[in-house]
């Protein structure tokens, strides 16, 4: 038994001896109180059903704290609490605004893998209800997403027309063209004007610039809409086609898609919801 | 000074509630009334849409289905805009709704269209893989109540003087003149479906209780 070696133990038992020792005075002295005193002192003027009370100077410090602690309460009645108050909104706005500060300080120059992720994690969020989440259109309910943006896609729409693009100069007829010659303008416009600058049939590039006349009509010469006059198809094949789509809606042949343009979407979300849905068409 | 307190109960009663009142007196009163009037470009429902919230409500949509955007970051990122009191101006009875099981729907008409909300109640899975709503089908065979709708608007017309029939507001005017714009309202939407029945029975001259919901969604903004 070497406890009393340990300074806790020590200690401990040193404060429970104190603690004995000066309770059984203070009890000692309350109970001699109790016993002997008598009450005296000026009494106050109120006396409820025989109680009285004796006046008790309030001792000074506790006077100043009270004193000061209606003052205090005061200021922050009138001023304090109504003019400083926590308000959610003022958080909100905090919130956000140092997100996008973050926000295009990190994106301000995204890498390709940087756009591709983002843009998978948009379009899983605002496409994918109508589009599916492979794009795949889920069996006709809005546009299949790999067969756009190809040379295939553009003869098609020559071929069908377009509906619902909302651009002034109004809907692209269908039948503009024949199957032969839609296909030689498409080889064309693949080729010289998209941004693809590919195609697969090169042989009738030359055919379909002597057809290009059709389309410059409305997509102008160079095939760049004429200032929103109509769709810009010299970014056909790229990410930003598509943001102009995001920003325009469409109610198109399938059915409707809505305008993506009411700040849900920053651009750079527009831009990476571009290159996703341009890596899903094959 | 307080004696005079201690020995009247009632005022000292009235004393402590105003001071337990008062902070709710400085936070609600200042900007209650601005806050309460309707938002700049908010306007009463038309009586389609009025028809699509009483179904909306007899489907007890708002059991799964808030209608109030809070501030959070992530929240206006998913819903857009948080919601102001004054946009609630003409919902009467306003339908917050408390149990979010489901997507909140205050701005569903921002990126949702008519022909999404025809797949989805026929069969919520077919768009929604993972989906629990279920499907509400009786809305393609069940007739939308414009009457009751026209009489609900008429009386907040006359009540509560909601601004129908005035300039830029909807029009509501008797009930055969807005039957008319309801029928007008309506052949849109039809117009945008895919329904074979529906279209059906809208050329019967009977609106089906889907067409009105769809008003009804597209016009939450």
């Amino acid at each position: 038994m070497n406890w009393l070696n340990d300074n806790v133990n020590l200690l401990a038992l040193i404060g429970a001896a104190a603690i004995i020792i000066i309770s059984v005075f203070v009890i000692g002295k309350y109970l001699r109180q109790m016993q002997n005193d008598k009450s005296g002192g000026e009494l106050a003027k109120d006396n409820w059903d025989g109680i009285g009370e004796y006046k008790n100077p309030l001792p000074i410090g506790w006077a100043l704290s009270f004193i000061g602690t209606i003052v205090w309460g005061l200021w922050y009645f009138l001023a304090g609490y109504p003019l400083s108050a926590y308000s959610q909104i003022g958080e909100y706005n905090e919130e956000v605004k140092s997100y996008n500060t973050k926000f295009e300080s990190k994106f301000s120059n995204p890498d390709q893998a940087t756009l591709m992720g983002m843009g998978e994690g948009v379009f899983l969020v605002q496409c994918a209800p109508c589009h599916g989440v492979t794009g795949d259109g889920m069996n006709g309910k809005a546009a299949n997403l790999a067969k756009w943006g190809n040379e295939e896609a553009v003869i098609s729409a020559i071929l069908n027309g377009v509906k619902g693009s909302d651009y002034p100069l109004g809907e692209m007829p269908a039948g503009l063209l024949d199957k032969e010659s839609a296909t030689a303008v498409a080889a064309f416009m693949m080729q010289e004007v998209s941004s693809a600058k590919k195609t697969k049939n090169s042989a009738l590039v030359e055919t379909g610039r002597a057809l290009w006349a059709t389309c410059s009509a409305c997509h102008g010469e160079d095939g760049k809409g004429m200032d929103g006059q109509s769709a810009n198809i010299s970014h056909y094949g790229d990410a930003q086609f598509v943001v102009n789509v995001l920003g325009m809606g469409k109610k198109g042949a399938i059915g409707n898609m809505p305008k993506f343009n009411d700040g849900r979407l920053t651009n750079v979300q527009k831009l990476a919801v571009g290159t996703y849905v341009h890596s899903l068409a094959k | 000074m307080f004696h005079w307190l201690e020995r009247n109960p009632f005022f000292f009663a009235v004393g402590v509630f105003l001071v337990i009142a008062y902070a709710g007196i400085v936070t609600i009163l200042p900007n209650f009334m601005e806050s309460a009037r309707p938002v700049v470009g908010t306007k009463p429902y038309t009586v389609l849409e009025l028809a699509g919230r009483q179904t909306y409500i007899k489907d007890s949509c708002n059991a799964c289905h808030s209608q109030l955007i809070r501030p959070f970051k992530s929240e206006t990122d998913r819903y857009g805009m948080y919601s102001l009191s004054g946009e609630y101006a003409y919902d009467r009875p306003f339908l917050w709704g408390s149990k979010r099981t489901g997507p909140d729907l205050m701005r569903v008409g921002n990126y949702r269209t008519s022909d999404w909300h025809e797949y989805h109640m026929l069969n919520p899975k077919s768009v929604v893989p993972g989906s629990i709503m279920p499907a509400y089908k009786h809305m393609f065979s069940n007739n939308a109540d414009i009457e009751t709708a026209y009489a609900e608007a008429y009386t907040v017309k006359t009540v509560f003087n909601v601004p129908y029939d005035k300039p830029d507001m909807p029009t509501l005017g008797t009930y055969d003149e807005s039957k008319k714009v309801v029928f007008a309202e309506a052949a849109a939407i039809v117009a945008d479906m895919k329904s074979q029945e529906v279209k059906d029975a809208f050329k019967r001259g009977e609106i089906k209780e889907i067409v009105a919901i769809i008003a009804y969604l597209n016009s939450l903004k």
